[in-house]
């Protein structure tokens, strides 16, 4: 048998006794309830007129009484909350706790070099915690075998996958870098370059166990997310030599910007690219090919009246709260992929010594 | 003429044969008097939620210490009936033998899943495979009906669809070969919910659930009240069928609903582009079934014979292949496949039966992951053979 302990009843100071009775029936009226305390060893409240937060109203406003201020939705110790989630069996991700203990700062470098974790962009529906962080830990689990490095739209790579029909078994591919999408373990780039006088896109799933090394020769970024317009744009933007040097970077300076404006071929084109708000474009010289109408059309999109499109901002942007959690949890693992490759390297160094000393090959 | 609507051999005394109405005149509408509860909201039975109510009187210092004393109890009732409680307390009931795998006789108890989302995995050709990412809360073993006890179900009593529709009953309420497992899952905090819906735990000694299933089970693999269903109660590599309601599409005209053609868009084409067009032929009746708009998908559909290419431990969940009906976080109903092939593949290889216990655990535990062999981890390079 359970016994109930009754909690310690609120101070007699507040003068709060009387409203034992329940605060329902003091939603603007009077009460005069000296009569109920005649045996009672508490005091009898100061008449209502004295005391000013009971005053009555008309409209019936509703009162909470001043110890309650401020405990209107009392909350679990997260102790307690913790404790029922495990025994429960489901719950929020245990490994949340690891993740918001972490209070360094995220480095900016992380941003650049995970941009496919940030959650997806879709209905909060379709979004579950879970599946992300399995997404996340995943794509790190990859990057143990294959080093995957940073790059932009606009970036030139080279990106070798098997090919069982290839001589070499493996199948290299150089190209700019024109478009980069989706999240997580489904994220996709596409290569452009001229092969033999012909235009080549390829698309790649970043995470593809196939492939087998993204080597980057040119790290750059573009005004655009997307050169979708270089397929209307002369050939010699897209020419990449298969045999380009590979070019050296710094992780800490920033990404050069090429700011070069593309002028487009004459039309026909496979889209109206004076409708999206490219910036990368010559825009004079694709005016010149449109009429006045589309002209206008165009200046008027590029007035940007989406920056004060609220519901689009919302819609079209991933919370700021869910990108931290998403980029504390990266650096985390990032940090133990560091400690993995060190390890390796050590191994491998190891074992490289000891061959060396045994004679073995 | 009549029609008899039930094909079965033995008489079901609560089973009224009503002609069936060829004609849909005024004079043959179909009576009121077929069963009292016939409009009734439904379920009639049982009312799940119960609005909560306002304790004014309560402070809310007592209001949360009863709240956690609730919340304490329905603890305590799922940690006595877990499977660490199990193997270390006596039961009710001595422990009955564990049945045996009978050929084309066992059909196991399922279990209740709530749909998380898709992660894409790749199998050690170079071959790319999505799989459904199904997580398996705690849940629980209600009560169990054996087949001769089908006929007294109440939710089994409603005839009315099938004399409508002048379909055949299913074959599992006139073969009375299976029974009816209902299974609990979530427990919860017992004041969302009415007397009665925690009434029908009472019985099992368990808290009350969010989600109530059931499953068509032999009586061989039949479960005591209480039993403690598990993640491993399926393997990596049995085929499994998702049951679930599928997607709400709203109210959808005949173009997307039924992929009717529509007409043409342009050609002097008056106000008829998306329309059904003709209903019926010159001076028939419209047949009842005849495809119209209407609210599309939340549906019950089934999704057959996909494999379990990957179990995690530490969160709970099973990676199914392929893609199953409805829409994140919704409950689907996870059962050893129906379909012929893969019931053969099973009495070479038979699963835990009835369910998974402790004792079938392997020495040192489970991995937090255990992938299918054919399946590639992520951490692992890609090897093609030459």
């Amino acid at each position: 048998s359970i016994q109930l302990e009754m909690p310690p009843a609120p101070s007699a100071a507040a003068g709060s006794c009387a409203l034992s009775l329940g605060s329902r029936f003091l939603f603007g009226c009077r009460v005069t309830a000296a009569h109920r305390f005649a045996a009672s060893p508490v005091q009898p409240p100061s008449p209502l007129h004295q005391q000013p937060h009971l005053q009555p109203c008309r409209q019936g406003r509703r009162w909470l009484r001043p110890e309650f201020r401020g405990v209107y939705k009392p909350r679990l110790s997260p102790e307690a909350m913790k404790e029922f989630w495990r025994l429960s069996g489901i719950g929020p991700d245990h490994s949340r706790a690891k993740v918001a203990d972490q209070q360094a700062e995220v480095p900016p470098e992380i941003k650049r070099l995970y941009q496919e974790a940030l959650p997806p962009i879709v209905s909060q529906d379709y979004r579950d915690p879970i599946v992300e962080s399995l997404h996340r830990a995943e794509m790190m689990r990859r990057r143990r075998v294959i080093n995957i490095p940073e790059f932009h739209v606009g970036s030139i790579l080279a990106v070798s996958v098997m090919d069982k029909h290839a001589p070499n078994k493996v199948n290299r591919f150089v190209g700019l870098c024109i478009l980069r999408r989706h999240t997580g373990l489904f994220t996709t780039f596409t290569l452009r370059n001229m092969v033999d006088q012909v235009c080549v896109q390829i698309e790649y799933e970043l995470y593809s166990p196939s492939i087998v090394s993204i080597q980057l020769l040119k790290l750059e970024r573009r005004l655009d997310d997307n050169l979708l317009y270089l397929m209307d744009a002369p050939h010699s933007h897209c020419t990449i030599p298969f045999d380009m040097v590979p070019e050296p970077y710094s992780r800490n300076d920033p990404v050069p910007v090429n700011r070069e404006r593309v002028r487009l071929n004459p039309p026909p084109w496979m889209c109206k690219w004076h409708l999206h708000g490219y910036q990368g474009i010559d825009l004079e010289h694709l005016y010149s090919y449109l009429s006045d109408k589309d002209v206008a059309k165009a200046i008027e999109f590029s007035k940007a009246y989406k920056r004060y499109d609220l519901l689009d901002q919302y819609l079209n942007r991933v919370p700021v709260p869910d990108a931290d959690y998403a980029f504390k949890d990266i650096f985390i693992q990032h940090q133990e992929l560091l400690q993995h490759q060190q390890q390796q390297q050590q191994s491998s160094k190891k074992s490289e010594v000891i061959s060396k000393l045994t004679g073995t090959a | 003429s009549q029609l008899i609507v039930a094909m079965a051999t033995a008489p079901h005394t609560w089973l009224r044969l009503v002609p069936s109405c060829r004609s849909y005149s005024k004079a043959t509408r179909l009576h009121k008097i077929d069963y009292p509860w016939k409009d009734e909201p439904k379920p009639h039975w049982v009312r799940q939620f119960e609005a909560r109510r306002v304790d004014a009187d309560l402070t809310p210092e007592n209001r949360d210490w009863l709240r956690q004393w609730r919340l304490q109890r329905v603890r305590d009732a799922v940690a006595s009936s877990s499977e660490a409680a199990a193997a270390a307390s006596p039961l009710k009931e001595p422990p009955a033998a564990r049945p045996l795998w009978t050929p084309r006789v066992s059909q196991r108890c399922g279990l209740v899943g709530i749909k998380l989302g898709i992660l894409p995995m790749w199998y050690r050709n170079g071959q790319k495979v999505h799989t459904t990412v199904v997580q398996i809360p705690d849940q629980r073993v209600l009560r169990w009906v054996p087949p001769e006890d089908l006929g007294n179900y109440a939710s089994l009593r409603e005839m009315r669809p099938y004399r409508l529709n002048q379909s055949l009953l299913p074959r599992w309420l006139t073969q009375q070969r299976w029974g009816l497992q209902l299974v609990g899952a979530v427990p919860a905090d017992p004041a969302n919910f009415t007397a009665q819906w925690c009434g029908i735990f009472k019985a099992a000694g368990l808290p009350p659930m969010r989600k109530i299933s059931r499953f068509l089970v032999s009586p061989d693999a039949a479960l005591q009240p209480g039993a403690c269903l598990g993640l491993h109660h399926f393997r990596v590599g049995d085929c499994v069928d998702v049951v679930a309601r599928t997607v709400n599409r709203g109210f959808q005209g005949v173009m997307e609903r039924h992929l009717m053609e529509g007409g043409p868009a342009a050609h002097g084409s008056t106000k008829f582009h998306r329309k059904m067009g003709s209903a019926a032929g010159g001076g028939g009746p419209i047949y009842r079934g005849k495809r119209m708009p209407g609210v599309m998908g939340n549906r019950f559909r089934a999704a057959r014979s996909l494999p379990v290419l990957r179990v995690n431990t530490k969160h709970r969940l099973l990676f199914i292949k392929g893609f199953t009906p409805g829409p994140p976080h919704s409950y689907c109903q996870i059962m050893d496949s129906w379909m012929l092939d893969v019931r053969r593949s099973l009495d070479a290889n038979p699963p835990p039966m009835p369910t998974y216990f402790a004792e079938d655990a392997p020495e040192g535990g489970y991995p937090e992951d255990v992938y299918h062999p054919d399946l590639l981890p992520y951490d692992q390079p890609l090897e093609l053979p030459d």
